[in-house]
């Protein structure tokens, strides 16, 4: 089992890396490119699991080498669960970058981060009911003070591949365009 | 009044209207899109980029990709 | 089953207008701050002041304070004397080359005063590696770990962005260009946040010839103190007018910025401190064993008498082109393995302040060091061939250009 941890730059990404793993960590260089990527071990029900930094990336369609490298890395590990890690504050864009990690098929769970930073904006979110919506487990946390971090490791079981068009069935008789046959 | 949005002036808000097929994907992920309102923060001199405030956070675009996106001039 | 970016952005709307409730936006002292520092009336000199701000405790902490302060009273005053005094064979072959390569005066051997001058492994490449260049690289990589955490990057990416857009890259460039300061190797890996191919070729061409790493400019504030703004000059100088002739050469696109803006957040020391401690480390990995590697392969070099070869071959262009002493050969060959290596041997050869400005410029524009040839390479050999011929090309006529600048002046 091997665990990614994704999401925008500058969202608190790497310190959240640095609270699931502790001191014990490698930079390692991505084949045949020059990004440079960290990774480290979390102990998980008494077992070793890797945890990898994922380079910063807005989608999961690169605008450059850097995000190319985040969408390689992922592509590659086709059953890695992924933490995608979200800025509260901005909370649409990250789910902009979680769909698109959910409709690869993979099993994700979502952190709210910088919970604080949205309290501070007045933003409230109901992360139960965003959990019953998306049908993945949302945890809110604010990795800076070490806040939720435990959660998030404890659902990690809790997540599963979940179908896209599932989510669409919960929002009937809202606006929207259908049920598209995209894709 | 529609307007590209390099043509904002500085403090002036819009709606987004239309952004050219070729910039869709690549800002989407960062929350530029169709029917949100954009402000323009800053735009550098010389044709430099420009910063627009979209949903409460701030993007950078160059000067000719902000031509390619237009909006609906708020009064 | 897959969205395209229209539904997806419909199914986020329909999610959030159930779960997220907006209450009155405050704008915050961050915000304020935020954009004060990003608007070009206020930020532009808000940006001139941290820079000027990082180069003074850049200068002052590394060099008054450690090298000065500390290390060069501990090496010149402890450890020289005491390793001339106790390794056995003073004058042979491998006292030259690890303690100390002396001077013959009046045919008598005399022993070097300080650490600049003795050459040995043990000593000159020891002071530099650990006295020199390990407190101009902390502090230099702890500055810069605290600009990109608390977010300060990307605004002077913002600001930066006009100019460096005329030379084909865009303001992001702005990272490599800084990192590379630090080091040119972790320079050359930044380069990936560059889209194409032909930005990241005269991003890499650039730093490698135009920006001297940490080391180079920790030594540079040690032995050339007055010059080093001169010497800086010249290499902006240069990487803008070089970037502008490489953007209208080189073929392929260049793409204009598109990043996000973040607000600006309080570091976490953890976080921090692990940067530096990588960064740092992996720095030390690479520069010591060539620091030492350097060393000996300068004074193998010297004994054999391969330095006065090169120096006699090359002295009517060094001499009469360059117009500095053709003793400079050797320092051009250190620098190679380490330029920080060269600038310290440069100061101890005699000439006129100009000579030693016009040398140590083109020490600095002239071949990356080992490690970052091999990093390039690792990027492509293509590549790595296009710098090398626009290197040799730069090195002559920047080379020709200062000289030319020099007597025009009338100090050359």
């Amino acid at each position: 089992m091997k665990i990614l941890l994704m999401g925008h730059p500058n969202v608190g990404k790497s310190v959240f890396f640095n609270r699931l793993t502790g001191a014990n960590v490698i930079e390692s260089n991505y084949s045949g490119t020059t990004v440079d990527y960290t990774r480290g071990y979390m102990s998980l029900d008494g077992k070793e699991v890797e945890v990898v930094d994922v380079p910063g990336t807005f989608s999961l369609d690169p605008k450059d080498r850097a995000e190319e490298v985040a969408v390689a890395m992922l592509k590659e590990a086709k059953d890695a669960y992924v933490i995608c890690v979200i800025d509260s504050s901005k909370l649409e864009r990250g789910l902009y970058l979680a769909l698109q990690i959910m409709e690869e098929g993979y099993s994700v769970i979502i952190a709210l981060n910088m919970d604080d930073v949205a309290e501070d904006k007045n933003i409230k979110i109901d992360s139960q009911k965003l959990e019953q919506i998306l049908g993945v487990p949302v945890v809110s946390t604010i990795a800076i003070e070490n806040i939720g971090i435990s959660k998030v490791i404890s659902r990690l079981k809790d997540a599963k591949p979940v179908d896209v068009e599932d989510i669409t069935v919960m929002r009937a008789g809202m606006n929207h365009r259908g049920k598209c046959g995209c894709t | 009044m529609e307007k590209r949005l390099s043509e904002l002036n500085f403090d002036e808000e819009g709606i987004v209207k239309e952004i050219d097929e070729s910039l869709l994907r690549q800002v989407a992920g960062m929350g530029v899109r169709i029917g949100k309102n954009v402000r323009m923060t800053t735009k550098q001199p010389m044709k430099g980029p420009v910063v627009v405030e979209i949903d409460k956070s701030f993007t950078s675009l160059g000067r000719s990709m902000a031509e390619k996106i237009v909006v609906e001039v708020k009064k | 089953m897959k969205l395209n970016p229209d539904e997806r952005w419909d199914l986020i709307d329909s999610i959030a207008s159930h779960v997220v409730t907006y209450g009155e936006y405050r704008h915050t002292l961050k915000d304020a701050i935020g954009e004060l520092t990003v608007k070009p009336m206020t930020g532009i000199p808000i940006a001139i002041a941290v820079m000027y701000c990082f180069w003074s405790v850049f200068g002052s902490f590394a060099g008054t304070l450690c090298t000065d302060g500390f290390f060069v009273k501990l090496f010149d005053g402890y450890w020289l004397p005491w390793l001339q005094e106790v390794f056995p064979g003073k004058g042979g072959w491998l006292y030259s080359i690890l303690i100390d390569a002396g001077g013959m005066t009046n045919g008598e051997f005399i022993l070097s005063d300080n650490c600049f001058e003795a050459f040995g492994v043990l000593t000159s490449g020891l002071f530099v590696a650990i006295g020199v260049v390990l407190p101009a690289i902390v502090i230099f990589y702890l500055m810069l770990t605290l600009l990109e955490d608390i977010g300060y990057m990307p605004r002077l990416a913002v600001l930066i962005d006009t100019v460096l857009h005329k030379i084909g890259l865009h303001g992001y460039a702005i990272v490599p260009t800084i990192l590379s300061l630090g080091c040119n190797v972790p320079a050359v890996t930044a380069t990936r946040i560059l889209e194409t191919r032909k930005q990241r070729f005269i991003m890499m061409t650039l730093l490698a010839i135009f920006i001297p790493c940490g080391a180079q400019l920790g030594i540079m504030e040690e032995v050339i103190p007055g010059l080093v703004g001169y010497v800086l000059l010249y290499l902006v100088i240069g990487y803008f007018i070089f970037g502008f002739v490489l953007n209208k050469i080189v073929p392929g696109k260049s793409p204009e910025i598109l990043i996000d803006v973040p607000q600006y957040q309080k570091p976490m020391m953890a976080n921090v401190r692990r940067k530096l401690w990588m960064r740092v480390s992996s720095f030390f990995k690479v520069a010591v064993p060539f620091v030492l590697l350097g060393c000996v392969v300068v004074n193998v070099l010297y004994l054999v008498g391969f330095i006065q070869w090169l120096g006699d071959l090359l002295a009517p262009v060094f001499v009469g082109w360059f117009g500095v002493p053709k003793e400079t050969a050797g320092p051009l060959v250190a620098a190679f393995l380490r330029k920080d290596l060269a600038v310290a041997q440069l100061s101890v050869i005699e000439m006129t302040q100009y000579q030693m400005l016009s040398a140590v410029v083109l020490v600095s524009i002239y071949f990356p060091c080992v490690a970052t040839f091999a990093m390039m390479l690792k990027e492509g050999w293509k590549e790595l061939i296009g710098s090398v011929a626009v290197l040799a090309v730069v090195v002559f006529l920047y080379g020709g250009i200062i000289h030319l600048i020099g007597k025009l002046l009338g100090v050359a």
